[in-house]
């Protein structure tokens, strides 16, 4: 029951990734994250293309 | 015209990394900066709405993805997204307040009113420097919806300092700092957006359409966007204990700042 107040709470997943872990270990990309970073540079790219043409 | 401008990426750049970190600045820090470069109001305003809708969004995003915050939009929606909506919608009511008073060239906006923001934030962030100490801060949802009240009246009534009064408001209503960062992005990106369609149809519904140069939209945006990337994972890794030192000096130093711009610049 306890558990589930607390992860309820706000902030609960940030306060935890930083009790539980170092910093060397925040600083570890996922997979998935780093096709979502190279995805919005795509779409950087595509409106800075965009840009060009319409401005 | 497409124009890349590399001093107004650099100030982009730095101003939404500070935005998107510390959840303040970038409308503040940026608008006389821009001003002082040479650039028009209406070259200005209306881009600075578009950029930071944009650049909140991704920030907001990335955010969720490097999990400073837990964001659900699927129902039952949780705590997080609760207080990220209610600022949110406080924010879109201030700013089309405030696009329809600019419109109709009602000044409301003084020396004095700007003297009071000034003094809040400058206030709020030495209060906040004080609270450094205490470890234990409990969530307090009436005095977060007060703040997000104070913000929007603040906001609607032109005086800005949105931004900082949000940041801190959550901080002493018992919210998480990096988890406050994040639900401060994605809601200005909403408020900004909002703000930016108000800005758009407002006169055209008045038929008095506006024309908006986008001379510096490429610019801001390339800035605006590479920081809401790199902010983010920034906030994952530093320490929290770093940001609840970093957001009440920054704080501080943008209430300084609108002091100067009153009564010294």
């Amino acid at each position: 029951m306890e558990s589930e107040t607390s992860i309820d709470e706000v902030g609960y997943v940030a306060r935890l990734i930083d009790t539980e872990m170092t910093i060397l270990e925040r600083m570890k990309i996922k997979k998935s994250t780093m096709y979502r970073i190279i995805g919005a540079l795509s779409i950087y790219s595509i409106t800075m293309i965009i840009f060009a043409i319409t401005l | 015209m497409f124009e890349i401008i590399p001093i107004v990426i650099i100030l982009a750049f730095l101003f939404e990394t500070m935005d998107s970190c510390a959840g303040m600045g970038f409308g503040t820090g940026l608008t006389p900066l821009l001003l002082i470069l040479g650039y028009e109001p209406l070259q200005v305003v209306p881009i600075l709405l578009i950029s930071e809708g944009i650049t909140g969004f991704t920030s907001g995003f990335f955010h969720q993805e490097f999990e400073n915050v837990n964001f659900k939009i699927k129902k039952p929606i949780n705590k997080e997204t609760k207080i990220m909506l209610n600022i949110a919608i406080l924010g879109c009511i201030a700013i089309m307040m405030s696009v329809f008073l600019t419109y109709f060239a009602i000044k409301i906006e003084t020396d004095l009113i700007k003297t009071y923001v000034a003094i809040l934030v400058l206030a709020m962030g030495v209060i906040a420097l004080f609270k450094l100490k205490s470890k234990t801060n409990s969530y307090k949802p009436k005095l977060l919806t007060f703040f997000s009240a104070l913000a929007g009246f603040n906001k609607g009534i032109g005086a800005g300092g949105y931004g900082p009064v949000v940041m801190l408001g959550q901080i002493f209503s018992g919210i998480y700092e990096k988890t406050a960062t994040a639900i401060t992005s994605l809601s200005e990106g909403i408020v900004s957006l909002v703000g930016f369609a108000s800005f758009i149809f407002l006169p055209v519904i008045m038929s008095q359409p506006v024309e908006i140069d986008f001379v510096l939209l490429p610019s801001v945006f390339t800035g605006g966007f590479i920081a809401a990337l790199i902010s983010p994972y920034m906030v994952r890794v530093l320490p929290n204990k770093m940001w609840r030192i970093v957001i009440p000096v920054y704080a501080i130093s943008i209430g300084v700042y609108i002091m100067a711009k009153i009564y010294v610049l």
